[in-house]
């Protein structure tokens, strides 16, 4: 019979358990649901690493709180003052105190050598089979694909924004950097986060096991809109992966001219064209250049050559895909992923409102700094996409446009 | 201090010894034993003390207030309450505010009262120094605020990283105010540290050596140690971020070869520190309460004692776990990793020795008690949850979510917080002369408790699920499947919050209930043991009748308890109650009592700073105004007599000689 037992009462003890039982299963409903960024639901062997690590350290942490908290409730109960005499004054007991160091101690050194083991494999770069830089800057991430032997094999480099495509099974090492302030790359179930600081580049590596798409977020806080700084690492399988790069490296086709697309390659053209970049296009007098160093502080804007080709836009704050088509996307099993995400954004699945709100105000839909009035300390140049003054019929002509850019 | 022989007959006074006389005519020193000019020129630690606590529940208050915005903000996806500009403001200020404001200087006002009556002195050792700490506290956290008037608050997040804190990232006059005002509380912080280590080193009565000092007394010797060493470090990382913004310094221009994390390497190596400076004051105050309403010592007070100095030593080796994502090497984070883990040894010694102390005890329910247990239940929580971070590739993925927010407050509020409250219903009857409602009392610590673990405890949940810190809204879309996905747990918090404030204005409502209500508090109400319980309630101005001897540690429980039992029983009988004690204290009073005068200085010097840093922010003319005035202040510091001169006191009234300073107006 515990002491416990013979100084509650029945109906403490039933309450003490009713309550650690409601609280046990609010825990575990806690865990058993599917956020985008859960970190204890690894995808790839880097994140699984760090999982198998950390669990059992929780478990240890959990176990030691449930001692400290059972002494103090006995305590509460047995040691209650009812009258009895004033306590014996004992001053200590040093050998209990050495006892209860040198154990923790030990169970550190216990966690310690597994943690060193773990954070010098992550730190491997020498086995790399792709690498892929990435560039942070206020409010939106870049992804470039240097030219290269590995990712299958990439013979001229190509830049893309928001969503990073991999192939799985593959050692992808990212190379990260900023154009202004310190962002950080976090995509959860992949790997832990890397701050991506201006004026040096950090590596992270990155495999997926299975095709998917795995959200992730700006993880440093970067200003007005990090909040809204979001990007995803798409896997496909490797061949699915192959279709994705060629596509990405097709020559550019200039819509017809008198259709509603070919107006929208001219307000492209006027409106767009000095900060966004699509590959191949040319107006009467040659290639277009885009310059977004004059515009905006960061110097770069979203290369929008195959924009349709990602789901996302704006920073990946928004769906390029309706709800419906989103969900046909992301809740796709993995045999099923490759080919929904190489449909792309057809005209059907286009999320035309919140498209069209953007191209109507971006500076409406997420917090930036466009205003005349706020350009003060930046000479003149954004930090964002500022309001256009686009007309209906222009953004009508616009989304024709964008929706061939695949 | 003032080392006058005042006699008790004026008629043939002894001329004045070492001091200039009144012949420096404007260098008078105020006089004033009542009234508002008591407490606007006091130097007695007492008051002082209480202003401290006073302005700092004002600003705990302000940046709970800040904190229930964020959370109104945070309670439903996309909220609407606050525009993402005003709630970067927010929690910059939230954060800013619970540690420069409030946390700190509710230790240092704790410290002001306490330590000197812990140690049988009658004042700290530089009492002008103390005054001046005090107003330029309050003139710092003042110019900290004006920024809210002035085109905005700071907004860069309380670490304030480079290049975010540049102008061209941050153009608003806040991140200014926000340098100035944590450098003139910074000098607040260092006047106090010297004033206390000083005053700890050289005032401890006879017989009080360092082995019997009482445990709060140690640990805010420590603190102040490290506040002495910590603040010079944020002082340079200040500087260089001021000259940055305002003088075009390129210290953290990436353009001119700048490593941005110059910044975090400086920030985090004050930091720290910080952060036990933050929380040992209440693990001294736990180690009070807790023996007394256990009725036994503290267990193993040396143990308790060394295990502070060694967080103190250690913590000095931590810094970068802050910085594990930041893209150090390795090296640097295994080494880091390693260190944070052996930081957790000293601290587990301390629970284990709290939890010692009440096996085995008579154990006493008082509010004190109850808020002195939530600590050691909240920061053990706080402190698990901390090991799970030291494991750097955990780290990667828990570091700027949630889960850290949930860690830290659960260390501050379960920590810091609890501390001070368990220190208000202890101390309360000493330093206003009332015990505080304990019905109300107890609704205050449970709705507190309750409240604290509906806020903090989900975000280790959505921490863990991914919802990043410092961002101003949430949504659905990375919220999750499942009725208990982010949103909701947020939700919950948001509630929490607001069980947390009820439970904060419980206290304050107490606070006014006792003024009004309450009877006087008994001589000894808690049959304390330390020396501070020793005095009357509260203390006399000069705390002591007669400086007491030392003979053991708990002093004034050893003179009130002898165990009379032979052998292996043990038998505690009382000898003596307080009153008797203390009736035999003033029997033997000191004839002639010491003690410093008010002086204007103080306050004129606290109040140079903020016109300094108005002119680094408006016009360096009014700098210039301002350092004029700081000389001239210190110029009437160094000049003023030592005490007002014997003929501007009333004579003492009766024919014994005075135990109480009588002055005029």
């Amino acid at each position: 019979m515990s002491a416990l037992a013979t100084v509650t009462s029945v109906p403490a003890r039933r309450r003490a358990i009713a309550l650690i039982g409601t609280v046990c299963a609010l825990v575990m409903t806690a865990c058993a649901e599917d956020a985008p960024q859960d970190t204890w639901q690894p995808e790839g062997p880097n994140a699984q690493k760090i999982h198998n690590l950390q669990w059992p350290v929780f478990a240890v942490a959990g176990l030691v709180g449930v001692i400290v908290f059972a002494a103090i409730i006995y305590e509460v109960v047995k040691f209650k003052d009812r009258g009895q005499p004033i306590p014996k004054q004992t001053h200590g007991k040093p050998a209990l105190e050495i006892g209860l160091t040198i154990v923790p101690a030990l169970i550190l050194i216990g966690v310690a050598v597994p943690t060193v083991g773990t954070l010098l494999a992550l730190a491997e770069t020498d086995d790399t089979e792709c690498s892929v830089n990435v560039y942070g800057q206020q409010w939106w991430w870049a992804v470039e694909y240097p030219q290269q032997d590995g990712c299958g094999g990439i013979s001229e480099e190509f830049v893309t924004s928001g969503q990073m495509v991999i192939p799985t099974g593959t050692k992808v090492l990212i190379s990260g950097t900023s154009n202004d302030v310190i962002h950080s790359w976090w995509v959860p179930a992949l790997n832990g986060k890397r701050d991506m600081v201006p004026g040096r580049v950090h590596t992270l590596r990155t495999e997926a096991d299975d095709p998917g798409i795995y959200a992730g977020q700006c993880t440093e806080f970067c200003g007005l809109s990090h909040a809204n700084m979001k990007m995803e690492i798409v896997a496909l399988a490797p061949d699915d992966f192959e279709a994705w790069k060629a596509n990405q490296l097709e020559d550019y086709k200039s819509p017809e001219e008198a259709s509603l697309a070919g107006q929208g390659e001219a307000v492209f053209i006027q409106q767009c064209s000095r900060c966004h970049t699509v590959n191949g296009l040319e107006d009467a007098n040659g290639p277009i250049v885009s310059d977004p160093e004059q515009y905006v502080y960061s110097g770069v804007a979203p290369n929008l050559t195959n924009l349709m080709t990602r789901n996302t836009f704006a920073g990946a704050m928004f769906d390029l895909l309706t709800d419906q088509c989103r969900d046909r996307v992301w809740g796709a099993s993995p045999e099923e992923f490759g080919d929904r995400y190489l449909e792309a954004v057809t005209p059907e699945c286009l999320n035309e409102v919140e498209l069209r709100e953007w191209l109507r105000s971006a500076p409406s839909k997420k917090p930036m700094y466009t205003d005349a009035s706020e350009l003060g300390a930046t000479d003149g140049r954004t930090r964002g996409m500022p309001n256009l003054a686009l007309n209906e019929e222009q953004i009508d002509q616009l989304i024709a446009y964008l929706l061939e850019r695949k | 201090m003032a080392i006058i022989e005042r006699p008790a007959d004026t008629v043939t006074s002894p001329p004045p010894l070492v001091t200039p006389s009144t012949a420096y005519g404007s260098f008078r020193r105020p006089v004033q034993a009542e009234g508002w000019r008591s407490w606007v020129f006091t130097v007695d630690h007492k008051r002082l003390g209480i202003m401290y606590g006073t302005t700092a529940v004002f600003f705990f208050v302000v940046g709970g207030v800040e904190a229930l915005m964020i959370r109104a903000q945070l309670a439903g996806p996309e909220g609407t309450v606050l525009s993402s500009d005003v709630y970067s403001q927010m929690f910059t200020m939230h954060a800013t505010t619970m540690i420069f404001l409030f946390a700190v200087p509710m230790a240092t006002g704790l410290a002001n009262y306490l330590v000197p009556l812990q140690i049988g002195a009658r004042d700290v050792a530089f009492p002008r120094l103390n005054a001046f700490g005090y107003w330029a506290f309050l003139a710092g956290g003042i110019v900290l605020n004006l920024a809210w008037f002035l085109g905005g608050a700071a907004d860069g997040g309380w670490f304030m990283y480079a290049p975010n804190s540049s102008v061209p990232f941050s153009p608003s006059n806040g991140i200014d105010f926000w340098i100035l005002g944590i450098q003139i509380t910074g000098i607040a912080s260092l006047t106090s540290a010297i004033n206390l280590i000083t005053t700890v080193l050289n005032m401890r009565a006879p017989g009080m050596k360092f082995m019997r000092m009482p445990v709060f007394t140690w640990m805010v010797t420590v603190t102040q140690s490290l506040l002495l060493f910590a603040i010079p470090v944020i002082t340079v990382a200040l500087f260089l971020l001021m000259f940055q913004r305002t003088f075009d310094a390129t210290f953290f221009s990436v353009e001119a070869g700048a490593d941005p994390l110059l910044w975090q390497h400086l920030f985090w190596i004050f930091g720290h520190p910080e952060v036990y400076i933050l929380v040992l004051p209440s693990f001294g105050i736990v180690s009070e309460v807790l023996p007394v309403f256990s009725r036994k010592p503290l267990f193993g007070y040396p143990f308790v004692v060394f295990s502070g100095i060694a967080i103190g030593f250690m913590g000095w080796g931590v810094w970068a776990h802050h910085m594990f994502a930041s893209g150090l090497g390795p090296l640097s984070v295994a080494v880091f990793s390693i260190s944070t883990m052996t930081i957790a040894v000293p601290t587990g010694v301390k629970i284990v020795n709290w939890t010692m102390t009440m096996w085995g005890g008579k154990l006493r329910f008082s509010t004190a008690m109850l808020f002195a247990m939530g600590l050691v239940v909240q920061f053990t929580i706080g402190g698990l949850s901390g090991v799970t971070h030291a494991v750097a590739p955990s780290d990667t993925q828990q570091t700027d979510t949630y889960y850290i927010v949930a860690h830290f407050h659960y260390v501050l509020f379960g920590g810091a917080v609890l501390g001070f409250f368990a220190g208000f219903y202890y101390w309360w009857p000493k330093i206003f002369g009332k015990c505080l409602n304990e019905r109300l009392g107890k609704w205050n610590f449970w709705l507190m408790t309750i409240g604290m673990n509906m806020t903090f405890g989900p975000m280790h949940i959505t921490g863990l699920q991914g919802q990043p810190r410092r961002t101003y809204q949430w949504t659905p879309e990375r919220a999750g499947e499942g009725f208990f996905n982010i949103g909701f747990w947020n939700l919950v918090s948001s509630i929490g919050s607001f069980v947390l404030a009820v439970g904060v204005l419980l206290f304050l409502i107490n606070v006014i209930h006792t003024h009004r209500k309450e009877p006087p508090a008994p001589l000894d109400p808690w049959d304390a043991r330390a020396l501070e319980w020793m005095t009357t309630n509260p203390p006399k101005e000069h705390n002591f009748d007669t400086v007491p001897t030392v003979t053991a540690l708990d002093e004034f429980f050893h003179r009130k308890y002898q165990d009379v039992g032979e052998g292996d029983a043990h038998d505690l009988q009382r000898i003596a109650t307080a009153e008797e004690i203390l009736a035999e204290q003033e029997a033997k009073a000191d004839e002639h009592i010491h003690l410093p005068s008010p002086s204007y200085w103080p306050l004129l010097l606290a109040l140079s700073l903020p016109v300094i840093a108005l002119g680094v922010i408006y016009g360096l003319v009014v700098s210039v105004v301002g350092g004029m005035l700081a000389i001239f202040a210190i110029f009437g510091w160094a000049l003023e007599p030592a005490t007002a001169d014997d003929s501007e006191f009333d004579p003492p009234v009766d024919d014994e000689p005075s135990t109480e300073l009588v002055t005029s107006d």
